[in-house]
Order: C-alpha cells, then sequence, then structure tokens
C-alpha cells in the first residue's frame, strides 16, 4: 500500500514541478528527475512489475490515493489561475472524451462532430442564461439534453452509413453547426454570446475565490472542482457501462454488424443508445465550457477542436476508459507548457499524432482484454 | 422566382466550380480504388498545388517571364510535378503504412498530415498567415448571350478543367499504368500475381491523384485570384462529399460528384433567401440525404456483404 502511495507521489510531485518550474534550474532538474525515473522503469523490470502487482493487489488504495491527489492539485498550482484553469480544462475533455470513445472506441462509431455537440451543449447555455434569463445551472443540467435531442437528427444516417461515409456526415454536420453559428442573429453571429452569468449554486457564485482549510485558492478552482466531480461521474458510470452487457454488445457490433446480429445484439438499440448517451457527457462538457469561460463563438467549436477531442482518444488509447483519463490530462496542458514553441504548437501537435499513430496505435494505455470472473 | 438569366448565369458559375471540385475528388477515388483508404489530407495537398503553382509564377516574373501564354504552363507543370511527389511522400509516410489497420486509424493519421502541411505553409512560407493575391494572367473581358456574362478566363478555366479530366481518362483506360492501376483497384492479390508492381501502381495513383489537385488548385487561384493556406480544409471537404455522392472508387461518378456539388452551391445561393450565406449548409444537407438514400453513391457498386 505505501508503495503504491509512494509511486503516486512521486508522480504528483514530477507533474507539479514541471508545471510550476519556470527558472532554467528548477526545469533541468525536473527534466531529469523525469527522464531518470523514466529510464529507471525502463532498465528494470523487476521494480516494472512489482509496481504492477502492488497497483493490481491494492486498486482501492491506488485509487483513494489518486482521488486525494486530483483533490489537492489546487492547492499546488494556487499560485497559478492559469494553470488551475488548464487542469480545470482538461478534466471538461475527459468527460467529453468519455462520451467520444462510448460511441468512437465501444461501438465504432466514427464520430468528427465531437465539437458541434460541446458547441451544442455550450448555445444551449448560452441561450437559456443571457436569452431567456434561467439561472446558469438549470440551464447546465438541460444543456446536454439539447446535444442529445439534436443528435437525433442523425439517427438515420448513423444507422443507414458507415465508416468512412459516417465520417463524412459527422462532418458535414459540424460545417453546418459552424456556418449555422454564424449566421444566424439569434446566436449572436460571429461574436458568439456574450456575458454567460457564472455558475451559482445555493448562493454561492463559482467567481468567488474559495478558501478551502485556510488557503485562499484561484477562483477558477471552483470550477476545477466541478469538473473533477462530472469527471469523475462521466468516467465511473461509463466504466459500468463499458464493463457491463451493453459495452460488451457494443463491441461485438462494432467488430461485426452481423455477427452481432446474429448473436442477438440489437444494431439500432445499441447504435443509437451508444450516439446519445455519448452525446449527452459531450454536451455536459460543452455545457460547462461556457459557463467557465463566460462566452461562446463559432470558433470555440469549429471542426478542429473535433479533431482534439478524437486525439484525446486515440492518445490514451481507444475503447480503453483509463487511456481517455490519460490522454486528457497529457494533450490539454502539454501545448500550454511548450508556449514558448506558441507558433510551432500545432505543426508538432499533429506530427505527434502522426508518430503516435505509426508507432503505437493502440494508444498510450491500451483497453486490455475483458475478464469476466 | 429569379429570373432565367440569374439561373443561367448560376449553372455557369456552378460548373465552373464544379470543375474543381471533380478535379480534386477524382484523386480521392482514386486513392480509395487502389488502397481502400480515405486520404483525408488531400485537400491540404490542393491548397500546396496552389502554393507551389503560386511560386513557380513569382520566381518566373522574377526571371522576366510574364505571359500567361509561356509562364501558366510552366507553372502547371512545375506545381504538378511538385505536388505529385509530396502526395507519393504522403502516401509512403502515412497512408499505405496504416493502410491495412482500421479506417479510424488512417482517417486520423490522413487528417493530421493536413494539419501539419497547412501549418507548415503558415509557417514557412513568407506571410504565411494572409491569403496571397494570385496574379491574373488569364485574358479579361467577355462577351454576353441571353443575358449570362461569359468571360472569357472562364472558358480557360472549363478548357484547362476538362483538358484535365479527358486526360485523366486516357491514361486510365489506354495506358499500360492505368491497366494496373484498375487492376489494383479490384483485386491487389490477384492484380500482383499476373505481374503488376503494386507499391509502384500505388505510387503512380499518388502522383496522379496529387497532380490534379495542383490543376484544380491553381484553377482556383486563377478563379478567385487569391489562394489562402486554409482553403484546404473546404477543398478537402467538398472533394470528399463529390466522391462519396458520385460512389467511391469510380472516376466517372467523381466527376459527377463534383459537378453536382458546384451546382448545388451556386443554385443554392440563387434560389434562397440569404442563400450566399447558407449555400454550404444547403449543398451538406444535401450530401447527407443522398448518403442516406444511397449510401453507395451514384455509380458506386451495391457491395454485398459477407461474414
Amino acid at each position: 500500500m505505501l508503495l503504491v502511495w509512494l509511486a503516486e507521489a512521486v508522480v504528483f510531485v514530477l507533474i507539479v514541478a514541471g508545471i510550476l518550474a519556470e527558472r532554467p534550474p528548477a526545469l533541468a532538474a525536473t527534466g531529469a528527475a523525469i527522464v531518470a525515473l523514466g529510464l529507471l522503469l525502463r532498465t528494470a523490470p523487476a521494480l516494472r512489475r512489482r509496481l504492477g502487482e502492488a497497483f493490481a493487489a491494492r486498486r482501492g488504495a491506488a485509487l483513494a490515493g489518486g482521488a486525494v491527489l486530483a483533490l489537492a492539485l489546487p492547492f499546488a498550482l494556487r499560485a497559478s489561475p492559469y494553470w488551475t484553469f488548464v487542469a480545470a480544462l482538461a478534466l471538461l475533455y475527459v468527460t467529453i472524451g468519455q462520451g467520444l470513445n462510448l460511441q468512437i472506441g465501444s461501438a465504432g462509431l466514427i464520430n468528427l462532430a465531437g465539437a458541434a455537440f460541446a458547441g451544442l451543449g455550450g448555445y444551449a447555455v448560452g441561450l437559456l442564461t443571457v436569452g431567456a434569463g434561467w439561472p446558469s445551472w438549470a440551464a447546465v443540467l438541460v444543456a446536454p439534453w439539447v446535444a442529445v435531442v439534436v443528435g437525433a437528427l442523425l439517427f438515420v444516417p448513423i444507422l443507414k452509413t458507415r465508416g468512412h461515409y459516417l465520417a463524412l456526415v459527422t462532418i458535414a454536420f459540424v460545417f453546418i453547426f459552424n456556418i449555422l453559428m454564424n449566421n444566424l442573429e439569434f446566436t449572436g453571429g460571429p461574436q458568439g454570446i456574450k456575458n454567460i452569468p457564472t455558475l451559482r449554486i445555493l448562493g454561492y457564485a463559482f467567481t468567488t475565490k474559495p478558501v478551502v482549510l485556510g488557503v485562499e485558492l484561484p477562483a477558477h478552482a471552483n470550477f476545477y472542482y466541478a469538473a473533477l466531480v462530472t469527471a469523475w461521474l462521466a468516467t465511473v458510470i461509463l466504466r459500468r457501462l463499458h464493463d457491463a452487457w451493453l459495452g460488451l454488445g457494443l463491441n461485438t457490433l462494432r467488430d461485426d454488424e452481423i455477427a452481432a446480429r446474429c448473436a442477438g445484439v440489437s444494431i439500432t438499440r445499441g447504435k443509437l443508445l451508444a450516439f446519445s448517451l455519448g452525446n449527452f457527457f459531450i454536451g455536459l462538457g460543452g455545457a460547462l465550457y461556457a459557463v467557465m469561460v463566460g462566452f461562446v463563438s463559432p470558433p470555440d467549436f469549429d471542426f478542429g477542436y473535433s479533431l482534439i477531442m478524437l486525439s484525446v482518444i486515440i492518445i490514451g488509447g481507444v475503447d480503453s476508459i483509463p487511456g481517455v483519463v490519460l490522454g486528457a490530462s497529457l494533450l490539454l496542458p502539454l501545448p500550454e507548457r511548450f508556449r514558448f514553441l506558441h507558433e510551432y504548437r500545432l505543426l508538432l501537435y499533429g506530427l505527434v499524432i502522426l508518430v503516435m499513430l505509426l508507432y503505437r496505435p493502440q494508444g498510450l494505455w491500451p483497453a486490455g482484454i475483458r475478464r469476466y470472473r | 422566382m429569379p429570373p432565367l438569366e440569374l439561373l443561367l448565369q448560376q449553372a455557369l458559375n456552378g460548373v465552373m466550380l464544379g470543375v474543381m471540385y471533380a478535379l480534386i475528388a477524382v484523386g480521392f477515388t482514386l486513392f480509395f480504388g487502389v488502397l481502400d483508404v480515405i486520404h483525408f489530407s488531400h485537400g491540404d495537398v490542393f491548397m500546396l498545388g496552389a502554393f507551389a503553382g503560386l511560386s513557380a509564377l513569382l520566381g518566373l516574373a522574377a526571371v522576366g517571364l510574364t505571359g500567361g501564354l509561356l509562364a501558366l504552363p510552366l507553372a502547371f507543370a512545375g506545381s504538378m510535378l511538385a505536388t505529385g511527389l509530396v502526395g507519393v511522400a504522403a502516401e509512403r509516410v502515412c497512408v499505405k503504412p496504416l493502410a491495412r489497420s482500421s479506417p479510424l486509424m488512417t482517417l486520423l493519421a490522413t487528417l493530421s498530415l493536413g494539419l501539419v502541411l497547412r501549418e507548415a505553409v503558415l509557417i514557412f512560407y513568407p506571410r504565411g498567415a494572409d491569403p496571397k493575391p494570385f496574379p491574373r494572367l488569364l485574358p479579361q473581358g467577355g462577351f454576353e448571350v441571353g443575358g449570362v456574362v461569359v468571360r472569357w478566363e472562364n472558358l480557360v478555366i472549363l478548357g484547362i478543367g476538362f483538358a484535365a479530366m479527358v486526360a485523366v481518362d486516357l491514361v486510365i483506360n489506354r495506358t499500360r499504368m492505368g491497366a494496373a492501376i484498375r487492376a489494383v483497384a479490384q483485386d491487389p492479390e490477384a492484380a500482383q500475381m499476373m505481374g503488376v508492381n503494386l507499391d509502384r501502381t500505388v505510387d503512380a495513383t499518388f502522383f496522379l491523384g496529387s497532380a490534379l489537385a495542383a490543376v484544380a488548385g491553381i484553377l482556383s487561384g486563377l478563379y478567385y485570384s487569391e489562394i489562402h493556406f486554409i482553403m484546404g480544409i473546404t477543398g478537402g471537404v467538398i472533394g470528399f462529399s463529390a466522391a462519396a455522392i458520385g460512389g467511391f472508387g469510380n472516376v466517372y461518378g467523381a466527376i459527377i460528384g463534383g459537378l453536382l456539388f458546384g451546382l448545388l452551391q451556386t443554385m443554392a445561393a440563387a434560389l434562397i433567401p440569404r442563400g450566399s450565406e447558407f449555400r454550404d449548409v444547403v449543398a451538406f444537407a444535401v450530401v447527407m440525404l443522398f448518403l442516406i438514400v444511397r449510401p453507395s453513391g451514384i455509380l458506386g457498386e451495391k457491395s454485398v456483404e459477407r461474414v
């Protein structure tokens, strides 16, 4: 148990140091520590096996330790509101990634319209609060359903088309969404919707700086914790569904529709359920994004973001629930860390994904083989 | 209902756009034929073609060649060669190695490659973020028939586009390499047993398709008198749509699909209030409906599945 917690604490310290190190000596020390750790794990298979066994035997302790460290992260980052914001954003991408992973990873529905469904959630919040005067929390609760209901427009294409054709349909959907948002009057056109009121629960506004255990945290810590709870819920719910009959059925229909039908899996029910449920979580992520940032506009939800969402899944590992968490935690903060390469950011980003696909297509944390006891 | 002249004018514009879309779509469909993949960076290869053409024209102007009659064919040749080689490189690096994995992988790999190409032009082309003016080398002016204005440059663009299509048709149907491409599209293993060099055929297909995209890129530059590094995104999605409408794997289908998409756009612009803003919404919506009703495209074969 101690070994598990020690390992987690080391990773946590390295992450925080990696984020906050600014001066060259600190940066060099952190980099050296990360490289040394990597080399150590690589050259000592006994240690690796020992760690693997420890984590497998003490799952509960490992998860509890992870939860404590996730809760502690804003304290470590309290000097930097910006990094608290990035951490919250990464957690929103965990929620979105889990939804998308159910569609793409489990059910094989190539949905390149992730940005559009997140946008539907975000715009729904904008319209309900600024347009209709709803309180933000009510809008956030309703917005995911908007994504689900509008997603029903794609039910027929989902059932009728497959593979490349489905990819094309969803790409067309993002473009249509973007053109409409850019040109319709009630969505604010290119300016989008500004001044979305922040979340307010039982009179507590999310813009106040929370004081926890006598420590003042940046205001974004509120959203960090909200996003943490949401990401945790999404991960637990989708992990359960993934391990249940639904997940197994979806995997079957992904691998071979005809064989799945012969085995009694309902293609229609499986695909529509996976698609709608996925859109719910993607829409939820978009809705929280809208209240966190305070405005929505068309460029926030264009095709490029669909690709980022898709990359989260690919980097982590297709159909891998922990992979999505890992993918989002790496893919969102890393480009921010290397801002001095800002100009080359997207170029490097594309190259990394390309190299990843060519040399490690199963992802960093591949989905394991299903085990039933 | 808008007047007939307007509709005819828009039909002419639609055919103009359609020719360019068709040239991109032919690439998509050829690649799909030989490797069963969607080469999504093809849209950005089209953009590269336009930039290569512009660079060639600027280079020629620097050595004193400014006349359209000599500079333009040289620019076409240079851009087709350069872009064709980029297409082959793209295929060798990231399409063929992944061709056997799931469609999701090739789709994402080529999308990422497209991102890399786009960013490379943005960063490394001088002032790449700005739209670049494209020299007007075609004869200006025109004439009017029945209220429809026909410009000389439109006719030249149409002529070049159709010539390129006829050339593809000849290459595919009349040459040995074309026969090899058709054989590989039908059955790669059987083709190899008949002595077709698979790697060389795939390379040739990507060279041909990418060179056609370069033609489309230069035509688009001549038509709009401007090129921009993001033109590949819409170009790619429209070319992909056109190939899907026509039925993947069928060259004639891609041409018909391209022309249809161009006509759809311009007709939507003419017939719908505020149509010029919403023309792509209409065009994409029709593509979606079309794929639902006839998923294999106009000329695509109906596939029978076996477990």
